[in-house]
């Protein structure tokens, strides 16, 4: 008895200093080592555990600090750093003004005058940036666009375009190259519009800085990627495929589409599955699949406009990186030429694919 | 061996902001090393300050070094990645050799947290000629066909059985010889 009661002793004091597996870890990960440590260590830490959980649920939080605030926080280092971390080399002046937000100079000036300084400060906001960097990033989108999808209506790529340069992608995008602790602003945590607004003046700084070539190879690295694992047909579809699919056809000269029933199964039950196929003179384009008639004949419209636009499931794998190498000039090219619309759309007028 | 008694959570293969796909960007953002600069414990990392502490500082130039000298605590290192996480390590009576060791493996990481990876791939495309259905390489005359059907009621592959081979071979042997023997 007594030994069992110095044994459990014992384990308790040569416990496990990894503190991830009894208490919820969102920031922190240990790496574990044994420890030694008194009777009153876990007691104590318990019960300031509880009085923080209170004191955080009171709060409606954690407390939560901007990384400038730490006593181990040099500025220039970070920028230094942030430059090299993307391989890019920036004017020192045009990045911290990229990462000035108005915000932030209106809040300063206002301490300073509060003390009774006068306020000398020769600091640049980003809004100027911000504008040119959103345009600029824009363009290279859809030049990009319209080089790898060259058989896709101009209105999908707009909305591949509208995806990419929506607020959601561009401040993650902002957040994952760590501009969170860069950026000089008034609000914390920060907002959506500060985070997007100083990555596009980013975007503008290096075109400043570095040329448009390497502005455009960063937008395509950063943001074209987040295309990947995208199915481009949720983003847009047209609202009226067999209308559209008959209006192509008759522009072609080919015969109207034909849609046919080829196979359906369990027709009475709730779990009824329809086929429906396209033909155009007796040629088979595509099939489609759907709970009822209508909805079958529908997506067999849908597959059909997706082959000829080349963007169905089984569509070329999108070139990044080093892939895009040979087409640069023709992506530059292609910034101002938008791409056929839908209620032109006929395949002799898009050409062959480039890459 | 089922994992169920592992603590460590699992999961699949990813990477923040789709990384390495246009360009490779180093994920460690800064790495703090505390230390002391008189306690025998933080030996290791004072040695490693003071000798390899500047080439891995150049060769990372995309990674901030903080160092804080902290009386009488137990060295650490902290690193912080591009996703917001953090990572400690104690680096109590570390050699030199393994602060290095250590603080390249930092290098390597992401802030994703360790964990167990189920499968060693992903694709968001998992299929190029689509997913099997029933209607897959059915012949399109089952649309019209009365069953019982002559040939679609029957296995695709069917090949002789063995009596029907057995018939084919004495009818072979039957054909070799009416020369020979006189047939009855």
């Amino acid at each position: 008895m007594a030994a069992l009661w110095k044994t459990c002793h014992q384990c308790l004091r040569y416990g496990f200093s990894n503190a991830s597996i009894y208490t919820s870890i969102t920031a922190v990960n240990v790496i574990s080592k044994r420890n030694f440590k008194a009777h009153w260590v876990a007691p104590t830490l318990r019960e300031l555990q509880r009085r923080k959980v209170i004191e955080e649920d009171r709060n409606g939080g954690p407390k939560i600090f901007h990384r400038s605030t730490f006593l181990e926080w040099n500025y220039d280092a970070e920028i230094f750093a942030f430059s090299n971390r993307l391989g890019e080399k920036f004017n020192d002046s045009s990045l911290r003004a990229a990462l000035t937000h108005k915000s932030y100079i209106e809040r300063e000036t206002a301490r300073l005058s509060d003390i009774g300084v006068e306020s000398n400060l020769q600091f640049h906001d980003n809004e100027a940036l911000a504008k040119k960097g959103g345009e600029i990033m824009s363009k290279f989108i859809n030049g990009y666009l319209r080089a790898v999808f060259t058989q896709v209506p101009e209105e999908l790529i707009r909305a591949m375009h509208d995806f990419l340069t929506s607020n959601a992608t561009l401040e993650t995008v902002a957040k994952h190259i760590g501009l969170g602790d860069l950026m000089l602003c008034a609000d914390f945590p920060c907002k959506t519009e500060t985070y997007v607004k100083s990555f596009k003046a980013v975007v503008a700084a290096l075109a400043e800085s570095s040329g448009e070539e390497r502005a455009r190879i960063f937008v395509q690295d950063l943001v074209v990627t987040q295309l990947y694992g995208q199915d481009v047909n949720e983003l847009w579809n047209p609202v009226d495929p067999v209308g559209n699919l008959t209006a192509i056809l008759k522009r072609e000269g080919k015969a109207e589409p034909e849609f046919r029933l080829i196979r359906q199964a369990g027709s009475n039950s709730i779990l009824a599955v329809y086929y429906v196929g396209v033909y155009s003179d007796k040629n088979f384009i595509s099939e489609g699949a759907g709970e009822s008639l209508e909805v079958a004949k529908e997506m067999a419209a849908r597959e059909a406009l997706k082959k000829l636009f080349h963007t169905e499931d089984s569509m070329r794998a999108l070139p990044f990186g080093r892939q895009l190498k040979n087409i640069q000039s023709r992506i530059a090219q292609l910034e101002n030429q938008p791409n056929v619309p839908l209620s032109e759309w006929i395949s002799q007028k898009v050409m062959s694919a480039v890459h | 061996m089922s994992n169920s008694h592992l603590f460590l959570p699992s999961g699949f293969l990813r990477t923040p902001l789709q990384n390495g796909l246009g360009r490779y960007i180093p994920q460690l953002q800064r790495i703090t090393l505390k230390f002391c600069k008189n306690h025998g414990g933080s030996r290791g990392v004072r040695d490693f300050i003071e000798s390899d502490l500047m080439e891995f500082a150049k060769t990372n130039h995309g990674t901030v070094v903080y160092l804080k000298p902290r009386r009488h605590r137990s060295p650490c290192m902290v690193a912080e990645y591009l996703n917001g996480e953090r990572e400690y390590l104690s680096c109590h009576e570390f050699s030199r050799d393994e602060v290095h060791k250590w603080l390249s493996y930092m290098c390597t990481r992401s802030g994703i947290p360790v964990m167990r990876f189920r499968k060693y791939q992903h694709t968001d495309y998992p299929t190029v000629q689509g997913v099997w259905n029933p209607f897959t390489h059915q012949a399109p005359e089952i649309n019209v066909a009365e069953f019982p059907h002559g040939v679609l009621s029957k296995p695709i592959d069917h090949g002789q059985t063995a009596t029907e081979q057995l018939i084919e071979i004495f009818k072979k042997t039957q054909i070799e010889d009416p020369v020979n023997k006189p047939s009855n």
